[in-house]
């Protein structure tokens, strides 16, 4: 189903973000509050520690009740233990739910698009938005968002127990505490520019291998193998300095919480140190105690520490933000309206097997080229085939498109009744990683081994299939790099044959075969058409325009500023 | 993917740790620049619990009217001084290390790539694409986490257990050794434990991610398929499943990883507390003073620093693991092209080619190649003959280029070069004199000059025009907005299959070689145009030894002499 990206079309990154931690608010309030549960018992097991530390110097301590400070010491120390797996596996809940639901969200929207929606994208690029982006949004949701809630709390308990212990080394740590959230956003800033230049690097790194890598063969031929090291080496330090800037930043945010931190506990101990003297004649400075001016002391760094923690964290939310800058990106895509054409509705449509087609002066145009096809009128009528021919480059896949619903028509209308399911073969024959039978049942889940078998032998692949030991479990390489071009293209016409779609679309189904296979393939597309399908066929070949009832011939129209003529020919 | 479970984490590191010795001197460095943060965080907390002490009883002293002295500059100046050099040195380390590992990151991509760059066509073939980008992005990024994560901080950690022991054991020994002892189990379960504990999971996430990743490219590729099938629903359901595991996965390793956070925290904790309990009989025993007894817990308390991280990196040990053993897979099967160190040059004109008794066995275990094998295969290509190799898809016609062009080598029999088996010329060498249009039409994410300069680097723009003009492309591309710095799409989507195909031709044309193969060199163009291609190509293709692989004659101009191959056996059928 196509989401309605309506309600997130404005979207910014940072709302975006913000839209989906609202789902999982549960879990992220469950990590904080366990957070501050821990955050107390430290607290509690500092006090304790400086209780029983005072007790032993100041020489009162009768040994039975230290042996139950101990105890309760232990206890405390295990509580904190369980708060704190509490609060990392709360996050870790609240952190696959938003990317189950993100994923699922950006498949819809892929869906939506379609295959023009997405033509100028690299596939690799596309799934590393899916995996890689999804996943960097992982510490920003399971971490970073818990302890930004954890840092509102808990360093205001502790300032007030210090306050109260002693105002003045309150006023002290008062003073260094606001000053980090500015250092820090100042320097998040630009951090978080870098960090989405970073990820575009990344992005463009991933296309640049896979690309290499599919191209190896070609980079060997023209002894570019070399070379190319070279430029992956190029590439990948590039993204080295690309890092580094970014990170000389990020850690620069974690310094200057680090500085103010150490700073506080140095000014605090020498204070402390001074009061105890007795050399600070004003303030509080008279009424520390030992017990007091250690808690204070062991307090000072645990009133860092949330904000230390989220400063660590710092760098998920910066690749969250990046992440997202992504992802939103591809789901403020508008999605084309081509998509949903003009149904047809007359009752009848349905009762054949085969699909009706009017155009009538339908027009397409890609932005930035003009009259890449029509006007073009055209009637079709079930059972019939039209054979599309032209030089290449001239139209004849952008038909296709048009009648599979992927391009949308600048003017004129299109109908197709039924316009769904269509049974479609590209130029590039599209394999996955998998089976001979995986491959086959993506047109026809339901498809029995018997179906299958038959559809091989429509596309002449039966002889192959006898001499495999696996037979159908036969698995097969990503583009179908285990067997030959031609098998490949007629692996994937088998998908043709599968399917009982009224509407079959095919872009040069023989371009890569021999005679005997293409009259074979030309001998089963007869039989499909016989039962009353209808057939486009995209070709060069004569026995394919032979089949035709009629032929359609697309000249030019392609580039530059003159208009595609077309013409309606009969053979 | 699991079949080598025998080797041991020593096998699978030990490669990757020889690459990290290149840069020793940087990691070492890196190293000790952790080690001193880490020192000044405990002596911040130790030093100034000291310190405070230390002026408590001096001020009760004082106040009771008993003459004291404290030197407070000293102990001020050391507070001070570990509170800027813990800043400092930390900011420091972090940037160096990051620098030396995204270092070592180009070096280790560079030398993968390389690896991957002499592998023959038959291992090229059983690799698949997308699986190949994640080896070198995703494994390589894990292996990050090898010194960074994994070797410098249990190695700082243990380093500061060992420095925390000392000090302790300096004031009372029994101290020492005690809570040294409890840190070191503390360190090791951090460390052993944990690994073991997440070690399946982790793993078996990387090959989730994995297969996730290649799934959901294979969906963006078939999204006309799918969506014309209208089985889109059954392959997100497919995608969905990979999905759940991955979840569930990192849900297991989410709460381990929690759980060792959780114990090293309370580690230290009862480190601390350990050192103050025996701190507490020594003090009341008289042996320890009561700043030293304060100071021992404090130092053991900052420990949580060195050892706070060591659970995130154990727990995920396995992902790295994985990822070293796919790349050490990798590694080892270099080496299937073998150049003999007495590589020759092939002489310089048409070259002539001869096959003799060729067998190629194309039978790998647990692969599914369908390709079929050549027996007995024996021809000779005479320099400046144009044959035609003809015969069905899948006849194993691609093969038989290959095995000129030395993308494979036969199993049995010789392939030779100018009276020579190619075996004993130089790779390179042999490649420069041999253009090969393949049945697959490779174009790279780039600009059309940029693509067809990969025929020859130096081309003018000149001669870029006159390849295009033969391959009937140069109307077409003057008319292009950016002309040749058009930018060819997605492996050449923007380009149709016949003008892809027609400039992969003109690439080949612009190698300008002595032997030139064409498989299907007209495959996905019009007739028309193919004709036009075919009359230009013709005085192009004189002076050269030319082999054309097809299922049919059509178009190949100027053939002389034709070959058959059908099922891998050559039927010789001179004339017709």
């Amino acid at each position: 189903m196509p989401p309605t990206p309506a309600a997130e079309d404005e979207l910014t990154p940072r709302a975006w973000l913000h839209l989906q931690a609202r789902e999982i608010r549960g879990w992220l309030w469950l990590s904080s509050v366990l957070g501050v549960l821990a955050g107390l018992m430290t607290l509690l097991q500092m006090a304790l520690l400086a209780w029983v530390v005072s007790r032993l110097i100041d020489g009162e301590a009768p040994p039975g009740t230290l042996t139950t400070a101990f105890g309760a010491l232990a206890g405390v120390i295990v509580l904190r233990a369980l708060a704190q797996w509490g609060q990392e596996s709360a996050g870790v809940e609240a952190s696959w739910r938003v990317r189950r639901r993100v994923r699922a969200m950006l498949l819809d929207h892929l869906a939506a698009l379609g295959p023009t929606g997405l033509s100028d994208r690299h596939p690799a690029g596309l799934g590393g938005q899916l995996v890689e982006q999804v996943e960097a949004l992982d510490g920003y949701f399971a971490r970073f968002l818990p302890q930004l809630r954890l840092v509102m709390a808990l360093p205001l308990v502790l300032l007030g127990v210090v306050l109260w212990l002693d105002w003045l080394a309150g006023v002290l740590l008062l003073l260094a505490a606001p000053l980090i959230p500015l250092f820090m956003a100042l320097v998040g800033m630009g951090a978080e520019r870098l960090n989405r230049e970073q990820f575009v690097a990344v992005t463009r790194l991933a296309g640049h291998f896979l690309d290499r890598v599919r191209g190896l063969t070609t980079l060997q031929l023209f002894n570019r193998a070399e070379r190319s090291v070279e430029e992956v080496f190029v590439a990948a330090d590039d993204y080295r300095r690309r890092s580094m800037r970014t990170l000389r930043l990020a850690f620069l945010s974690s310094a200057v919480l680090e500085f103010f931190a150490s700073v506080a506990i140095a000014m605090i101990a020498i204070y402390i140190g001074f009061g105890l003297l007795g050399y600070i004649r004003f303030g509080p400075a008279d009424e520390l105690t030992l017990f007091s001016g250690l808690l204070i002391l062991l307090l000072a760094p645990e009133f860092f520490q949330p904000l230390r923690t989220l400063a660590q964290h710092y760098h998920d939310r910066a690749a969250a933000l990046g992440a997202a800058d992504g992802l939103v990106t591809l789901l403020n895509r508008p999605v084309p309206d081509g998509t949903e054409r003009e149904g047809w509705p007359m009752p009848g449509a349905f009762d054949t097997p085969g699909a009706r087609i009017r155009l009538s002066e339908a027009s397409v145009a890609y932005p930035g080229r003009e009259g890449v096809l029509g006007p073009l009128s055209l009637a079709l009528e079930p059972g019939q085939c039209l054979a599309v021919v032209g030089p290449s480059g001239a139209g004849k896949s952008t038909l296709l498109r048009l009648l599979a619903g992927f391009a949308h028509a600048e003017q004129g209308r299109v109908e197709v009744v039924p316009a769904a399911p269509i049974a479609w073969m590209d130029q590039r024959p599209w394999l996955v990683q998998g089976s001979l039978a995986d491959n086959l049942r993506l047109a026809a889940p339901e498809a029995s081994d018997e179906q299958l078998g038959a559809a091989l032998s429509r596309v002449g692949l039966d002889g192959l299939l006898a001499t495999l030991p696996e037979g159908l479990a036969t698995p097969l390489g990503e583009r179908g790099l285990g067997v030959s071009g031609g098998q490949a293209q007629r692996l994937a016409l088998g998908r043709v044959f599968l399917s009982e779609a009224p509407l079959v679309l095919l872009d040069e189904p023989t371009a890569n075969l021999d005679e005997a296979s293409e009259a074979q393939i030309v001998a089963s597309l007869r039989d499909l058409k016989a039962r009353g399908r209808t057939l486009v066929v995209a070709t060069h070949h004569p026995a394919l325009i032979a089949l035709a009832d009629r032929v359609l011939s697309i000249e030019r129209g392609m580039l530059g500023e003159r208009t595609a003529r077309s013409h309606d020919a009969t053979p | 993917m699991q079949r080598r479970d025998e080797t041991t984490l020593n096998d699978d590191f030990r490669p990757w740790l020889r690459q990290l010795s290149h840069r020793q001197r940087r990691l070492w460095l890196g190293a000790l620049l952790m080690v001193s943060t880490v020192a000044a965080a405990i002596g911040l907390l130790a030093l100034s619990g000291w310190f405070i002490t230390t002026t408590a009883i001096a001020g009760a002293l004082l106040a009771a009217g008993v003459s004291a002295s404290v030197d407070i500059y000293r102990p001020g100046a050391g507070i001070r001084f570990f509170a800027i050099a813990r800043t400092v040195s930390r900011y420091v380390e972090r940037l160096y290390n990051h620098d030396t590992v995204l270092r070592l990151l180009a070096d280790l991509r560079a030398s993968l790539f390389a690896v991957l760059t002499r592998l023959d066509g038959r291992t090229l073939g059983r690799l698949r694409a997308s699986e190949w980008l994640n080896r070198l992005t995703a494994d390589i990024d894990t292996l990050d986490s090898l010194y960074l994560r994994l070797l410098a901080p249990p190695l700082v950690a243990l380093l500061a257990i060992a420095g925390i022991g000392g000090l302790l054991g300096i004031l009372v020994p029994g101290i020492g050794l005690s809570v040294g002892g409890l840190l070191l189990l503390v360190w090791a379960w951090l460390v052993v434990g944990q690994a073991g504990l997440g070690m399946a999971a982790s793993r078996r996430r990387v090959a989730t991610l994995d297969r996730l990743r290649s799934r959901t490219i294979e969906q963006i590729e078939g999204l006309a398929e799918l969506s014309c099938y209208r089985t889109l629903s059954v392959h997100r359901r497919t995608l969905h499943d990979i999905e759940q595991r991955l979840y569930d996965d990192q849900r297991r390793l989410g709460r381990r990883q929690a759980l060792g956070s959780a114990l090293a925290g309370a580690g230290v904790s009862l480190a601390a507390l350990l050192a103050l309990w025996l701190g507490a009989h020594a003090y009341i025993e008289g042996e320890l003073s009561g700043p030293s007894m304060v100071l021992m817990p404090l130092a053991v308390l900052a420990m949580n620093e060195a050892l706070a991280v060591l659970p995130g990196a154990f727990t995920h040990l396995g992902a790295t693991r994985a990822s070293a053993r796919r790349l050490n897979d990798l590694a080892a099967s270099r080496g299937n092209l073998p150049e003999t160190s007495d590589a020759t040059v092939p002489a310089p004109g048409a070259l002539e080619v001869a096959l003799q008794g060729v067998i190629l066995d194309y039978s790998v275990p647990g692969a599914g190649n369908l390709a079929p094998a050549l027996e007995e295969v024996s021809f000779t290509l005479h320099a400046g003959q144009r044959v035609a190799l003809l015969g069905a898809s899948g006849a194993g016609k691609s093969s038989v280029a290959q095995l000129i062009v030395r993308l494979i080598d036969p199993s049995r029999g010789q392939v030779r070069v100018n009276d020579r088996d190619v075996r004993t010329l130089a790779l390179g060498a042999l490649r420069s004199r041999v253009g090969y249009l393949t049945q697959h039409t490779e174009l790279f994410h780039d600009s059309l000059a940029a693509n067809l300069r990969l025929g020859r680097s130096d081309a003018t723009d000149e001669a870029l025009w006159q390849a295009l003009e033969l391959v009937d492309l140069a109307d077409w591309a003057r008319e292009l907005p950016r002309g040749l710095e058009t930018w060819v799409g997605e492996s050449g989507r923007q380009l149709s299959g016949g003008q892809a195909r027609r400039v992969a031709l003109a690439r080949v044309i612009l190698a300008d070689t002595d032997l030139v193969m064409l498989d299907e060199p007209f495959s996905g163009v019009d007739e028309a145009t193919a004709e036009r291609i075919a009359a230009r190509l013709d005085p192009w293709l004189a002076g050269r030894t030319v082999l054309y692989l097809a299922h049919d004659e059509a178009h190949l101009p100027g053939v002389t002499r034709r070959l058959w191959l059908r099922d891998g056996r050559l039927a010789d059928g001179r004339g017709h």
